[in-house]
């Protein structure tokens, strides 16, 4: 019992002795492992880029443009354009119809612009993706057009 | 007279008797709690004690003591075997993604575990435990044990788990791979890990850095992709090729082929990349027989989409030179590259650009047969290759 206790007092007494250099080289350590930066830097998340650059910010057929280069056509016909989808509400007229988004939203731009950002929070169960991924100039410019179609 | 006592019957006596009774019957009932005692709480604090005064050496040069090496190693491999039990491994390995995983074993794992014709670090060898040389190992390994190591790691032997979670088919690659580790000649290996990137320096655009050769090991110095389940990069765009080495960067996309050669690259090296693989030729188109049934069902897919079952037509977004730029072009692409990666769009196990949500949606409507055949459809479709640049 007595041998016991002396190894743990002796145990205890070499800890102490010891401790001192251990707090230091755990310090060191510590920095050591500061100074090791991750080898990505943090990525600066990317600009939405202008989805065609081609069409100037101005020109009366940049609405339509944008609303076939970015894939609406496959989906949703608008007459006289090559937006011939079947699978989506036809949009030929959608500017003079009286509400839109199965009547939840009145029929302005800036509710056009809401739902094609996010269809999702307007009409539960709808089978169009959100399509706020792109530039909210762009949104704005898609959902100028369609409230002009009359 | 303790006798006489006992036998005199009186009551109170007989009390006496009971308690001398009970006690000598607890006595060994006390010892043994003692016992339990002092291994519920005296064992760990004893044990915490001396692992925190440090008795135990965690250095790694004397190595384990033999009862530890063994209990170890009697561990690891039963759970290895015991968890392979949920795997389930495919009847025959998916060759195709050998040359990716080849090339991945070669910048990844090849450090610690050998490749051939090429010997170990000393360092290496110093391990603890010293990692096995597969090319010697694998064979005492099914199939689906393999790929529980490859998958998830080996705790406490620094054997990693692999980088991205959700990519079992690059796992299998890995497995397919280990299969045919022992049987290549050191030639046969380099040829299969490193053949596409050994590109001469002249043949590099002024602006393109170093780590091309790291693309090149899979997608070939022509950009064409060196097999089918790796993706030609020749005439993409170079909006999309831009983003996803981001998307890859960021983690956004996952796939652990991809992760250590995209790691560290700075941004505009990312660019110059994008750049270099938009700049050349595009792919011609597989040469695969494919039954004209297969492809024409994928033409109707690609062309009108599928409207009784919501599936907008691809070329609505992928056909065309008008379409955003972040949309890849898909044609002359691989099949199998195409149909593993709808797949994965379907699970929504890939991410990528900022856009791949709508893409998700559409395959999530997809069958596997759908799939298959609107990729065979892209994978032959190059008719407007040069007006799509």
């Amino acid at each position: 019992m007595s041998a016991n206790a002396g190894l743990l007092l002796g145990c205890a007494f070499w800890f102490l002795a010891y401790a001192g250099n251990w707090v230091a080289a755990g310090e060191l350590g510590h920095q050591q492992a500061k100074v090791v930066k991750p080898p990505i830097e943090p990525m600066i998340p990317a600009a939405p880029q202008s989805s065609n650059p081609t069409a100037s910010q101005d020109s009366p057929g940049r609405g339509l443009s944008l609303f076939l280069s970015n894939g609406c056509g496959a989906c949703h016909t608008i007459r006289g354009t090559e937006a011939r989808g079947t699978i989506g509400p036809d949009l030929s007229h959608v500017g003079s119809r009286t509400a839109i988004g199965a009547g939840v939203l009145p029929n302005t731009e800036e509710a056009f612009a809401r739902f094609v950002a996010r269809p999702d929070l307007f009409k539960p169960g709808v089978k169009m993706p959100a399509f706020d991924v792109l530039p909210q100039t762009e949104i704005q410019t898609i959902a100028r057009y369609l409230k002009a179609l009359q | 007279m303790p006798g006489s006592r006992t036998e005199s019957g009186t009551t109170s006596s007989n009390a006496t008797a009971e308690e001398d009774a009970a006690r000598v019957a607890n006595q060994p009932i006390m010892i043994h709690l003692k016992h339990v005692v002092f291994g519920a709480i005296g064992l760990p604090v004893f044990l915490l004690l001396a692992a925190w005064i440090g008795f135990f050496n965690v250095g790694a040069s004397s190595g384990h003591w033999k009862v530890t090496a063994w209990f170890l190693q009697l561990a690891m491999r039963s759970a290895v075997r015991t968890y392979a039990l949920a795997v389930d491994a495919p009847k025959t390995l998916d060759r195709r993604g050998l040359p990716a995983a080849a090339g991945h074993f070669a910048r990844g794992c090849a450090i610690c575990h050998g490749a051939p014709g090429e010997l170990r670090s000393p360092a290496v060898l110093r391990m603890l435990p010293q990692p096995p040389d597969l090319a010697l190992t694998v064979g005492d390994w099914t199939d689906a044990q393999l790929f529980r190591i490859v998958k998830h790691g080996i705790r406490f032997t620094g054997m990693p788990a692999w980088p991205a979670r959700d990519r079992d088919d690059e796992v299998w690659a890995m497995v397919a791979f280990l299969r045919e580790l022992p049987k290549l000649s050191p030639n046969e290996f380099r040829a299969l890990a490193i053949n596409g990137s050994d590109v001469t320096s002249s043949d590099r655009q002024p602006a393109t850095p170093d780590v091309l050769s790291d693309c090149m090991r899979c997608h070939g110095g022509d950009g064409e992709g060196r097999s089918d389940t790796v993706p030609a990069l020749a005439g993409q765009k170079e909006a999309y090729l831009l983003a996803s080495l981001q998307a890859y960067a960021k983690g956004d996309r996952t796939s652990g082929f991809m992760a250590l050669p995209v790691t560290g690259i700075a941004p505009d090296e990312m660019a110059a990349l994008a750049r270099y693989f938009a700049t050349l030729s595009p792919a011609s188109g597989e040469q695969d027989q494919i039954p004209a049934e297969v492809i024409n069902g994928g033409r109707q897919i690609a062309e009108a989409g599928i409207p009784e079952r919501n599936v907008p037509a691809c070329a609505g977004c992928h056909i065309g030179s008008d379409k955003n730029p972040i949309y890849p072009r898909l044609d002359g692409q691989h099949a199998a590259y195409l149909e593993q990666q709808l797949k994965l769009f379907r699970s929504e196990s890939r991410g990528g650009t900022p856009f791949w949500r709508i893409m998700a949606t559409a395959a999530q409507r997809l069958t596997d047969d759908d799939i298959r055949a609107v990729s065979a459809y892209f994978s032959k479709r190059a008719e407007d290759a040069q007006q799509l640049r």
